[in-house]
């Protein structure tokens, strides 16, 4: 038998706060209005040049900030089982692309994605999908063959993500030189034009001759 | 960059004691168009929030349907309960009941058809803006009256129109006050015909 639950004086909806309803007038002696406005001032400025900094994007919708980084090693597993270590692609231009099955987006990228793989493979493009589903594998496996995809899928791990920024949101595209290093990432669905610009960028890049130069840097811990 | 020297310059003015009137005015005007921008930054997460749900009450013994508003911000869409795709993750609702009162059935509306720029030539079943999901229940005969709190989950998936957000929850929370059933109505036993005269 159920007894009635006496829900606190503040019980109600999480995320609907009653504070805005009364406030306690300020103690005498209390904080200095203008100090409070100060810190909201230096906190609001934080934030905004925080974000500019964070997604700061160029004319053609891709992040500054993110070019000339050498990209995070991993090794994540394809769907086919293998094993695949990003920086055993070192020589190529490497099309490094977060997506999900659940992502509408996406979708319209990956026939682009397959045209550019067979447009670019003989010059040296590895177009790479790295599926960040929930879903199993063989739901992702169902999906990339439903779109005729001709290139790796790897199946992502969190780890990956955070590696890459933390992928807040899908797709997010990274272009590395045959060097390792980022040149170039896209947020969000943009156009072919760009995507295919992106791509010869990456395809002029020459590849590291030095031995020093060409260590990668240790893989991500990819565990989820 | 004379907008940042404004503001510096305001700040010094203020933390000196010297901040005049015009210079709090400034302040202010500064403070909402920085905090704006930050938000604007920000923003860009979807969200999905829940209005407060008025106090249901419901007899014992009865089922009763509380609806749950919830609303999408702006320039942002979820899939409906029943999306049009196998692969895309639907809306849900779950909700953890009490002992002795029963959940009823969960009455989603129906999504809106929408096509995006990112499916041209398909539509989704989305919710966007205002919608609201009605949840029947059903306290039992057994339940002590008074006031219970149904806590649970919302499971949405969001987009905007050039990328999509990884699934969330969003907490729920209901109140409902369970009363005494209505009396029945009273029941006259059979009468025997010499009774009346």
């Amino acid at each position: 038998m159920s007894t009635p639950e006496v829900p606190a004086p503040n019980s109600g909806n999480p995320g609907l706060s009653n504070s805005g309803l009364s406030s306690p007038p300020p103690a005498p002696g209390g904080r200095n209005p203008l100090a409070l406005v100060v810190a909201a001032v230096i906190i609001a400025g934080m934030l905004y040049f925080g974000f500019h900094a964070a997604r700061r994007t160029g004319a053609n919708g891709t992040t500054s900030t993110a070019k000339s980084s050498v990209a995070p090693d991993f090794t994540l597993e394809s769907l086919d089982g293998k094993s695949v270590r990003l920086s055993d692609l070192r020589g190529k231009a490497v099309l490094l692309n977060f997506w999900a099955t659940w992502c509408g987006p996406c979708k319209i990228e990956m026939p682009w994605f397959v045209e550019l793989q067979n447009q670019y493979g003989p010059q040296g493009l590895q177009i790479i999908g790295v599926a960040m589903d929930e879903s199993g594998k063989d739901d992702i496996a169902k999906f990339a063959k439903e779109m005729g995809v001709n290139y790796p899928v790897l199946l992502g791990k969190e780890a990956v993500g955070e590696a890459y920024g933390g992928v807040p949101a899908l797709p997010e595209t990274f272009f590395i030189s045959r060097d390792g290093k980022i040149i170039d990432r896209i947020i969000g669905l943009k156009g072919r034009e760009e995507i295919e610009d992106s791509i010869k960028k990456a395809l002029e890049t020459q590849p590291v001759t030095s031995q020093v130069e060409a260590t990668p840097a240790p893989p991500v811990q990819a565990q989820k | 960059m004379l907008y940042y020297l404004a503001v510096g310059r305001t700040i010094v003015a203020m933390l000196s004691g010297m901040m005049t009137t015009k210079n709090k005015s400034l302040l202010a005007v500064l403070l909402v168009s920085l905090t704006g921008s930050a938000w604007a930054q920000l923003g860009r997460q979807p969200s999905v929030t829940m209005a407060s749900v008025p106090l249901t009450t419901t007899p014992r013994a009865t089922e009763t349907q509380v609806p749950l508003d919830f609303r999408v911000g702006a320039d942002f869409h979820i899939n409906s309960n029943t999306p049009k795709s196998e692969f895309l993750i639907p809306t849900t609702l779950s909700i953890d009941v009490p002992t002795d009162i029963v959940l009823g059935r969960i009455a989603y509306p129906p999504g809106q058809d929408l096509k995006f720029p990112f499916s041209p030539d398909e539509t989704l079943n989305v919710y966007s803006g205002d919608f609201t999901i009605k949840v029947a229940v059903h306290p039992l005969h057994s339940v002590v009256p008074g006031k219970y709190v149904m806590h649970g989950t919302l499971r949405y998936q969001a987009c905007d129109n050039a990328q999509c957000f990884p699934p969330k929850t969003l907490p729920v929370s209901f109140e409902v006050k369970v009363v005494k059933e209505p009396p029945a109505p009273r029941h006259n036993p059979a009468q025997s015909p010499h009774a009346h005269n």
